[in-house]
């Protein structure tokens, strides 16, 4: 039927069906906006409302004090960029900003690896594992705060720590103090925050892998390919979009990293932990200059918002 | 006529009546007036301390049925300064602080929180039971803000008397015998005689009272508000003093310092008998008899930090904690009243109860446990002087003790020099 359509008749057809779809769904949109938006703004408001209290106006008043000297109940001062210029001169801080960048690249690059290394194999795994990958995974829905008590446990400086044990059945007595050498504590940290952070990325990259059709490995397996090459080949290319994903989950939470610091070493020994999240407590919270905490929590802002908005670019492109 | 008559018998009689209550509620003091309404207690305190107020506050009330206490009870780890400050800032209205920082106290004074109560001091008759030095601890600029009602001796040295014995030494008197004990305590199997909790704070403890012993009270108190430096010849010579210790390999490696806060140090102690002495403060007492079980004077004890031979021996370093009251709170009444309770002779003996000293001349000191007795005695005879980190501008705190650590890894002459030079710098910029 199609074959006997005349081509005028279609090429007229092609370009009304062309336009016509265009001008319809304008039509439809500019009926759609004058009739709904009561409805749309009557449901809009409350999250708007919600997002203007939680997000927006803590936001904007962060912004507003690290302009101001604030020093526990005194009454503020403003001081203009005062709180910005001294803290790019603090030694602390700059401290702070190596170290925050050891600890985001290394838990990241730990979790996601392991995660997405774990990924693969699951893939090939036995139903049988289904127990111990659900494991893995619970790992991320304990708070932080839960298993830094949980590591304390673990790394206690004595012969009675699980790791100190562990390498004592080998070398009896054995008794590292592994968060109180400031060469080993963020490294151990890394790691502490690492097993947390395994979950989702094993999960992001699971589920990448289950996408990919099947008609790809049934054709790989028939052309001889090996699980190596499957895996190689197939599966870590086409499940790099979880593992996007992954990274910068994993981040957006290693930048913002405060629970775990605070619980197992305090941001010592001699800051040699201390983080800019863990910086925007001491100095809020403990020393309660709230606008130099201030500043600091705008200067992590700004670093959140560089990771995040090329991601958020590339995933809203990818959505349109 | 009958009517009004009775009437006016009746009204001469409620005039009378009503002199006469008036006469005694004007001479009466707070505590002994009809007191009523809801008393809010800022509360940032747990464990056995909580339990301690709770048991305070129900004798309170059973003296004053009218009045009903509710605490409003801020939590958190470590300093609770920034807690209480949150509620505050908050709008929480309370009418009673109670606080342990003489600088959180001029803080508070400077907003505005906090009411003056030496009026309060002359008509409760204060002055016949607090010593004229608890009330001086409790002032700011020579306002009277604080009522101390407990204090604890921060220059004693804890530990258990099984260890000593082992070692088969006394508990030592001097300093040199104090360097000898290390010794015998580390052949007697114990690697790291001080159990040196470095991880946060605590180091300090060691420092500050070797500041007294070596500068004296005037030293110390000059220092803290920065009128020598900490450069001074006075701070360097408490550090050599303190590398001594470090290098007689009393407290294991920095790396082991740095591990242990404060109740893994007191475990390292009482339970795994793997240290010998702890320099705390007088809270360890509650921790040992009602976390360890352990027998007060039986099992543990404390001796006075030993002596320098510098000139200053007679000198303690202490801690306190007071009750102040609120200037904004709804019931000034009641929280005068409960300020001047909290050093009565009841309260007192409540706090003995669970082996706190009272500064209050209504407290019998044959109530506490042995070890408190020690300290009480100890700190009578000494010129005293306020913990040294409660006295610094926070950021101060903050570098000291981040410098002290620097020096716990390496307590030669050229660190010592270093750290000094840099605590001084960050003086230099809060002062």
């Amino acid at each position: 039927m199609q074959d006997s359509v005349a081509p005028e008749s279609a090429g007229a057809r092609a370009g009304l069906s062309s336009r016509l779809p265009g001008e319809q769904s304008n039509l439809l949109a500019r009926r759609r906006k004058a009739g709904d938006w009561p409805a749309a703004w009557l449901l809009l408001t409350p999250v708007l409302i919600l997002f203007g209290i939680a997000v927006v106006f803590p936001l904007i008043d962060t912004i507003r004090l690290s302009f101001f000297d604030i020093k526990g109940l005194a009454k503020p001062k403003f001081i203009g960029l005062g709180n910005y210029l001294k803290l790019f001169t603090d030694p602390a801080f700059r401290n702070t900003l190596v170290t925050t960048l050891i600890f985001t690249v290394s838990t990241t690059i730990l979790s996601v690896g392991l995660g997405w290394m774990l990924a693969m194999v699951s893939a090939f795994a036995p139903r049988q594992t289904l127990p111990f990958r659900v494991m893995i995974f619970a790992a991320f829905g304990i708070s932080e705060a839960v298993a830094g008590y949980m590591w304390i446990g673990i790394l206690r400086p004595d012969a009675g720590g699980l790791l100190n044990a562990a390498i004592g059945l080998f070398q009896p007595g054995f008794a590292q103090p592994w968060l109180g050498d400031p060469r080993t504590a963020l490294w151990v940290l890394i790691v502490a925050a690492s097993w947390g952070g395994v979950g989702l990325p094993l999960m992001l990259c699971f589920a990448s892998v289950q996408s990919i059709p099947k008609t790809l490995f049934e054709a790989a397996y028939i052309d001889g390919a090996s699980h190596g090459q499957v895996m190689r080949n197939i599966m870590m290319p086409l499940s790099l979009p979880g593992v996007r994903v992954a990274i910068f989950i994993n981040l957006l939470g290693a930048l913002r990293a405060f629970d775990i610091i605070y619980i197992l070493t305090g941001g010592g020994p001699v800051r040699s932990t201390e983080t800019v999240g863990y910086f925007m407590y001491r100095e809020s919270m403990t020393q309660f200059k709230l606008g130099y905490g201030a500043a600091a929590t705008v200067v992590l802002l700004v670093a959140v918002l560089v990771v995040s908005i090329p991601a958020i670019i590339q995933r809203t492109a990818g959505a349109r | 006529m009958t009517m009004s008559a009775r009437t006016r018998g009746i009204g001469r009689r409620a005039v009378l009546a009503g002199i006469g209550l008036a006469a005694m509620l004007a001479a009466a003091p707070a505590s002994a007036q009809d007191l009523s309404g809801e008393l809010v207690i800022l509360q940032w305190q747990g464990g056995t301390d909580a339990e301690m107020w709770q048991k305070l506050e129900a004798d309170f009330t059973a003296k004053n049925p009218g009045v009903t206490v509710r605490e409003l009870v801020v939590t958190g780890q470590g300093d609770m300064r920034g807690p209480m400050r949150t509620a505050l800032l908050g709008g929480e209205k309370v009418d009673i602080i109670i606080n342990t920082w003489p600088a959180f106290r001029a803080e508070l004074a400077d907003a505005g929180i906090l009411r003056p109560i030496d009026e309060l001091w002359g008509s409760a008759g204060l002055d016949a039971v607090l010593d004229q030095s608890w009330k001086d601890l409790g002032s700011t600029n020579g306002v009277t803000f604080g009522v101390n009602y407990t204090y604890g001796d921060r220059s004693a040295v804890w530990y258990k008397k099984a260890h000593l014995e082992k070692a088969g030494i006394e508990p030592p008197k001097t300093w040199e015998e104090f360097l000898a004990s290390i010794d015998k305590l580390k052949a007697a199997g114990f690697a790291a005689p001080i159990a040196m909790p470095a991880k946060y704070w605590a180091h300090g403890e060691w420092f500050e009272t070797l500041l007294l012993r070596t500068g004296g009270v005037e030293a110390a108190s000059k220092l803290a508000a920065h009128e020598i430096p900490w450069t001074d010849e006075i701070v360097k010579t408490t550090l050599k003093k303190y590398a001594e210790l470090l290098k007689a390999g009393c407290c294991g490696t920095p790396e082991q310092m740095f591990a242990g806060d404060w109740d893994y140090s007191a475990d390292q102690i009482f339970t795994a008998d793997a240290s010998n002495y702890l320099m705390i403060g007088m809270w360890m007492n509650a921790r040992a008899r009602n976390d360890y079980k352990l027998n007060e004077g039986v099992d543990y004890s404390i001796f006075q930090f030993p002596a320098l031979g510098l000139g200053h021996d007679d000198t303690s370093s202490v801690d306190a904690k007071e009750v102040a009251v609120t200037a904004n709170g709804a019931n000034p009444a009641a929280a005068d009243a409960f300020a001047v309770y909290m050093v009565s002779k009841d309260a007192a003996d409540i706090l003995a109860s669970y082996g706190y000293a009272s500064p209050s001349k209504n407290a019998d000191p044959s109530l506490l446990g042995p070890v408190q007795q020690i300290a009480t005695a100890a700190v009578a005879q000494s010129k005293v002087q306020f913990v040294l980190g409660d006295l610094l501008p926070g950021d101060l705190v903050d570098e000291y003790r981040v410098q002290l650590q620097k020096f716990l890894q390496d307590p030669s002459d050229a660190t010592i020099d270093t750290v000094t030079a840099a605590i001084e710098a960050k003086a230099m910029e809060l002062y």
